[in-house]
This record gives C-alpha cells, structure tokens and sequence, in this order.
C-alpha cells in the first residue's frame, strides 16, 4: 500500500506520492497543510497575504512572520548569485513566488522524511522533487505536448522546467521588462527545488546567455532547449540523461 | 517495484501530453491513446476519428467527475477490467492554449549540442507537466473510483 494524491494548492496541482509499504495518509496531511499555510502567507493573489501587505507598505519586514523574512532574504542572495536576472521585484512589485514554490517543496520533502519516508515524490506543478530512488523524470517537451524532449535519471535530487509551458507563468527579463527570445525551456536539476528553480528562472530570463551561465553552475545539471529545437545539455546533465526512443 | 498506480501514472501522464495538444475547444479525444505504453513509437501523423473499442463481459465504464482548472475543464471515462485499468476515454477537454514565439539564437561551444530528439520512455513523472495534465490524473482517479 502505498499513498498518492493530487490536491490544488498555491494555484497549481501538487501530486504527493509515497511509494514506500504502509500508509501516509497522516504525513500527506501534513504535506498539504504546510503548503495551504505557505499559499495564506506568501500569496501575491490574496490581498490580506504578509506578502501583499508587506507590498503595499501595511506592513513592516521587521514584523512579518520569520519564514517571510528567511524567504526574502534567501531572494536577496539568489539575485546576487544570478547577476540580477533572479529578481522578487522583476515585475516591479514584491513577487517572491519564484523562489516561494521551490522552497516550500523542499520543506515538504523534510516533512515527508521526517515522517520516516524514504523514498517520495513531490510534483508541484511539474517542478519535482525527489527522494529516494532511481526515478525517471521526463522534461515535456515545450512545444509538442504529445512528447517529453528528454528523460533524466534521478535519486535524491530536484528538477525544475521554466518557459512558456503554463499560461499565467510570464518570466520577464528584469533588464529589459518583457520574456525573453529564443529559448524555449530551461531544465536545471540539482540538490534542492529551491536552487533549482530559481536557477532554470533565471536561465530563462537570460535568453540566449542562459546556456554558457548555466555551463558554470556549481551542483546543478541544465539542459536549455533553443528555437530551432536545438539543445543545449551540461554535462552533469547529460550524466543523468538516459536514452530515449527516437520518433518513428 | 513500482506499484500498479505508479505504473498507470507514468501511462497517464505521457497520454495526457498527447491529448492536451490542442485545446482550444471542448472536443473528442483517441479513447485508444490510453493503451498506448509510454514506450511505444508514435506517429506525429494526425490521429483517426476515435471509436470505442470492445470490451469483454464483466468490465465496468465510469465517467468521473468534472473537473476544472483556471484554464480548462476535463472530464474522463475509465474503464476497468477485473480491477485493471482497460481503457481511458477523455471525454471534455476544454479550454485555450498558448504558444512561445521561436527566434533563433546561437550555440555556446562550452555546451555540448545535439538535435532535439522528442521520443518516450518509461517514466515516473514529469517536469514542465502542465495544470492540464496533472488533473487529467485527477479526473482519471475519479473515474476509476466510480467504475469500481
């Protein structure tokens, strides 16, 4: 027996599914919990959210909740480490969503192994994290939805996609306020969905730099697919990528 | 090993990638692609009008509840076998989609480069799913709930 269920949350669905023997349900309960109290909270879509308080000046940082003020400050450093292209004011309002996602995930893995878990899936709106292991992970592929561009072999990992897969997702290059040309999708994989995220965002923002940028990433795998289906793959990437079958 | 439900989650979600191509209205969709296993080739070629197939004495088809997203709205129809997931049919998928813009741009010679080779294999899950897609598997469950 095992536990798997798909609840919408934080405006997407979020599939939890636990594969080891014995039930979950009260560990899955507690997944979707943390990741209701993270949507009242960090919501830029509920005008009563700490977030949008803290947007509109209603509220001061020093008083907000310690996991906003621990999430804006990781922000802080990402932007630092992505030259500005991972930025929580990209849009010209505070949106910590790109990196709020990722990092909410990583904690309900915590949770799910604290519960005694060990090996788990977490797919939140198609950025995944996994425990455990091997799992096999295809990355859609951006313009032919009746395929995946590749397959990666993962244990113990973190895979985040950016591009213009879901409606309502609009990366914007923070230097040029508009999406960026010629890249379709960027894939990083790498320890946690924070990074992870965060990183195939700012890739993405970059354009047609994303790829070099990505090729000195520390820990992290990428594989960015260009106008023109070409692809581009690092090679902690392409150590995870297993064989596909060719289309006919 | 890999549960059963596990197994039709990897079947389901390359399937969903198939049906949610294109979705700009509420319409009909190949009630074989279900079957399909995640390996199979597949042809690009446009699929044939769908026709149910046959089942044998004893199977039990469900439709499931209605689901919506912001974006779309998915209805599915399952049906099982002596427990077993037979036969899939997508019977609303509604909804609008959109489509990136392609310019070109150049290769980074400190990255390796190759062809974009779209293909299928077994796989558990996967990233840059749309919300489609992952209710679809909803929708699914809640078929399969009601033809048990």
């Amino acid at each position: 027996m095992t536990e798997r269920r798909l609840q919408h949350v934080m405006g997407m669905p979020v599939v939890v599914d636990v594969r080891d023997d014995g039930a979950w349900p009260d560990a899955v309960d507690t997944v979707f919990a943390w990741l209701r109290f993270v949507d009242t909270t960090f919501s830029t879509h509920r005008p009563d959210s700490e977030v949008c308080r803290l947007d509109r000046g209603e509220l001061a940082l020093a008083d907000a909740h310690p996991l906003v003020r621990e999430v804006l400050a990781h922000c802080e450093r990402l932007r630092g480490k992505t030259g500005g292209y991972f930025d929580a004011r990209a849009a010209g309002r505070l949106d910590p969503s790109g990196l709020v996602k990722g990092w909410a995930v990583d904690r309900a893995a915590t949770l799910l192994s604290e519960a005694g878990a060990r090996r788990f899936c977490v797919n939140a709106g198609g950025d995944v994290v996994v425990r455990g292991g091997p799992w096999r992970v295809g990355v859609q592929h951006p313009r032919q939805r009746d395929r995946v561009a590749a397959v990666v072999e993962l244990t113990d990992a973190a895979v985040a996609t950016s591009g213009a897969y879901e409606r309502g997702e609009h990366i914007v290059d923070p230097f040029r306020g508009r999406p960026p040309a010629g890249t379709l999708a960027v894939t990083v994989l790498g320890r946690d969905l924070a990074t992870a995220d965060a990183y195939a965002t700012a890739a993405y923002a970059m354009g047609e730099r994303g790829p070099a940028w990505t090729a000195r990433l520390r820990g992290c795998g990428a594989m960015t697919i260009l106008a023109g289906d070409r692809v581009l793959c690092t090679d902690r990437f392409l150590r995870h990528r297993v064989p596909m079958l060719s289309p006919p | 090993m890999r549960s059963v439900l596990a197994a039709l989650v990897v079947t389901v979600v390359v399937v969903v990638l198939l049906v949610s191509y294109d979705t700009r209205v509420p319409m009909r969709l190949n009630p074989e692609s279900a079957l399909r296993t995640p390996a199979a080739p597949r042809s690009a070629a446009p699929r044939a009008t769908p026709t149910p197939r046959p089942h044998p004495p004893g199977s039990r088809t469900a439709e499931g509840r209605l689901f919506t997203t912001p974006y779309t709205r998915i209805q599915v129809e399952a049906t099982l076998y002596r427990g077993r997931l037979v036969d899939v049919r997508t019977t609303l998928l509604g909804g609008s989609d959109t489509h990136t813009n392609a310019l070109n741009a150049r290769a980074e010679p400190i990255l390796r480069e190759e062809a974009l080779k779209a293909g299928s294999a077994d796989i558990d899950l996967v990233t840059g799913a749309t919300t489609t897609s992952l209710s679809w598997i909803e929708a699914l469950q809640s078929a399969m709930e009601r033809a048990r």
